[in-house]
């Protein structure tokens, strides 16, 4: 059962299909693994040995030196240093492992929510010096054939507080396009409304709500912000949209600079793409 | 909860928040029946849960339901939660929680004047009766509770405090609320308690729940 009641949102990765990916070129036994950002991550194996699987984004992963396949896995053993450093697209990178990651179980996640300081190593994210641990044994790995990611417009379903938009702002909203700004962490996605969308919108005082990944709230000076995978629980401003759950992943990923379209589906809809299982 | 609450809800609406949850409203405003509403519906799903669904969140004036879409469909999901909202009332009396409360806030004699009170006088006003949780959220463990009369009541500080400690016992728009953990806040810190509602290797985290009654005692 859910945390959202404890005033916790759900962590978690922010692009869970690649997390999954990552887990079965890895075998892994456990749920766990690292997420890594575009800072990129070394590290050496100090002891005894097992396979790696990695995906998401698009970065560059190096096992002593040599450069091996993204998305893709390999058999470590002691002494042997991998590094991931960020490429030409994409925010998270995930190294899942063979063993099981021995992090504690806190409230039924292995999640680190660095905002609640839960989970993981004391609640924070890992540093220089870190050590992990695992327990044996491994999984099995499986291939894996990524499927491609639907290119285009953001799908979404009209939001819980759509109707207090005008119609012709809601209108707008379809047809323009956004921009991703340098303001994005694992809380929320600030967008650049250049078509002005938002552009002298009424403040409205709403009262608080439970929000969920993937709701765009239009804050009070009409800034859009896309509420991502440790947004607060509860808010206050409108929401005008949800991004759907196959198609969110695909916009943790976009970077800074990048454009933005949203469309709207029905939730009928959105259930029949994440059924088909190709997102 | 059964003597203040004649079992009729306010008709809410039940809208898609997303393509993994439905959220059920009872009002546009924060007002009693609302959040009576909200906390009758959260109780009766606890008590007759519906197959499929994952987490039900009680808010101020709603309820969320995150299911399963797989196991069961938005319209049909609709459609159980109509029935737990047509039945009768719960007879349940709420479970009372006593909070100690020191009187030592930054804010506390800002609000008392602003109130036309004195210090001892707001004291007593404030704890002359228990407040019930309308909801729980925001932070780990955070709590708010209500309503005190409108004699009582003080808009938000103008400004924000990046961050009060845990423990804080926050005052404003009808409301004194409970914080768990240090947390930025617009509301007036009135005072401090030992009570702590977030305890992470507990199962459940959290002590009290919204529907749950909280009597403020003075401690020196």
């Amino acid at each position: 059962m859910g945390v959202l009641t404890h005033g916790i949102s759900a962590s978690g990765a922010m692009d869970r299909s690649a997390h999954a990916i990552a887990g079965r070129l890895a075998g892994a036994a456990g749920e766990a693994g690292i997420e890594l950002t575009r800072a990129g991550m070394d590290f050496t194996v100090e002891r005894g040995g097992m396979r790696l699987g990695w995906a998401g984004g698009a970065f560059t992963v190096r096992v002593n030196g040599t450069v091996l396949d993204w998305p893709g896995g390999t058999v470590v053993k002691a002494g042997d240093v991998v590094s991931v450093t960020p490429g030409p697209s994409g925010n998270y990178g995930y190294v899942r492992f063979g063993p099981e990651l021995d992090v504690p179980q806190v409230m039924g996640s292995q999640s680190t929510s660095t905002r609640a300081r839960l989970g993981g190593l004391s609640g924070r994210a890992l540093t220089t010096g870190d050590v992990l641990e695992f327990s044996y044994p491994e999984g099995t790995p499986e291939a894996v054939v990524p499927a491609g990611r639907a290119d285009g417009p953001v799908r979404f379903i009209w939001g819980i507080h759509a109707e207090l938009f005008a119609p012709r702002v809601r209108q707008a909203f379809v047809a323009a396009r956004f921009r991703v700004t340098p303001m994005m962490d694992r809380m929320g996605v600030r967008l650049a409304d250049e078509d002005k969308v938002f552009a002298g919108s009424s403040i409205l005082s709403l009262v608080s709500d439970p929000i969920l990944p993937g709701d765009i709230q239009i804050l009070g000076d009409g800034t859009p912000i896309v509420l991502m995978r440790d947004h607060q629980p509860t808010g206050g401003y409108p929401r005008i949209a949800t991004v759907i759950s196959a198609d969110f992943d695909r916009f943790a990923q976009l970077r800074s600079g990048d454009p933005v379209a949203f469309v709207p589906v029905s939730v009928d809809h959105a259930h029949q793409v994440l059924r088909s299982g190709h997102p | 909860m059964s003597e203040l609450w004649d079992g009729r809800l306010p008709r809410p609406v039940i809208m898609p928040l997303g393509d993994g949850a439905l959220l059920v409203r009872f009002g546009d405003r924060l007002d009693d029946s609302a959040n009576r509403a909200a906390l009758l519906l959260f109780a009766r799903l606890q008590e007759d849960p519906i197959h499929g669904v994952l987490e039900v969140v009680p808010s101020l004036v709603s309820v969320l339901l995150r299911y399963d879409f797989e196991a069961i469909s938005p319209t049909r999901l609709g459609g159980e939660i109509a029935l737990r909202i047509g039945q009768g009332a719960l007879a349940d009396r709420p479970k009372l929680q006593v909070v100690h409360i020191r009187f030592d806030g930054p804010d506390l004699s800002d609000v008392a004047t602003e109130l036309g009170l004195s210090i001892p006088e707001f004291i007593l006003e404030h704890n002359a009766r228990p407040l019930r949780v309308l909801t729980t959220g925001f932070a780990p463990g955070f709590i708010y509770c209500g309503f005190h009369p409108t004699r009582l009541i003080v808009p938000r500080r103008t400004s924000v405090r990046a961050n009060v400690p845990a423990g804080s016992v926050l005052f404003a728009a009808g409301q004194t609320a409970i914080a768990a953990t240090e947390i930025p806040t617009g509301w007036h810190v009135i005072g401090s308690t030992p009570f702590r509602n977030f305890l992470p290797e507990n199962d459940p985290p959290t002590l009290v729940h919204a529907g749950d009654e909280i009597r403020f005692e003075e401690v020196r």
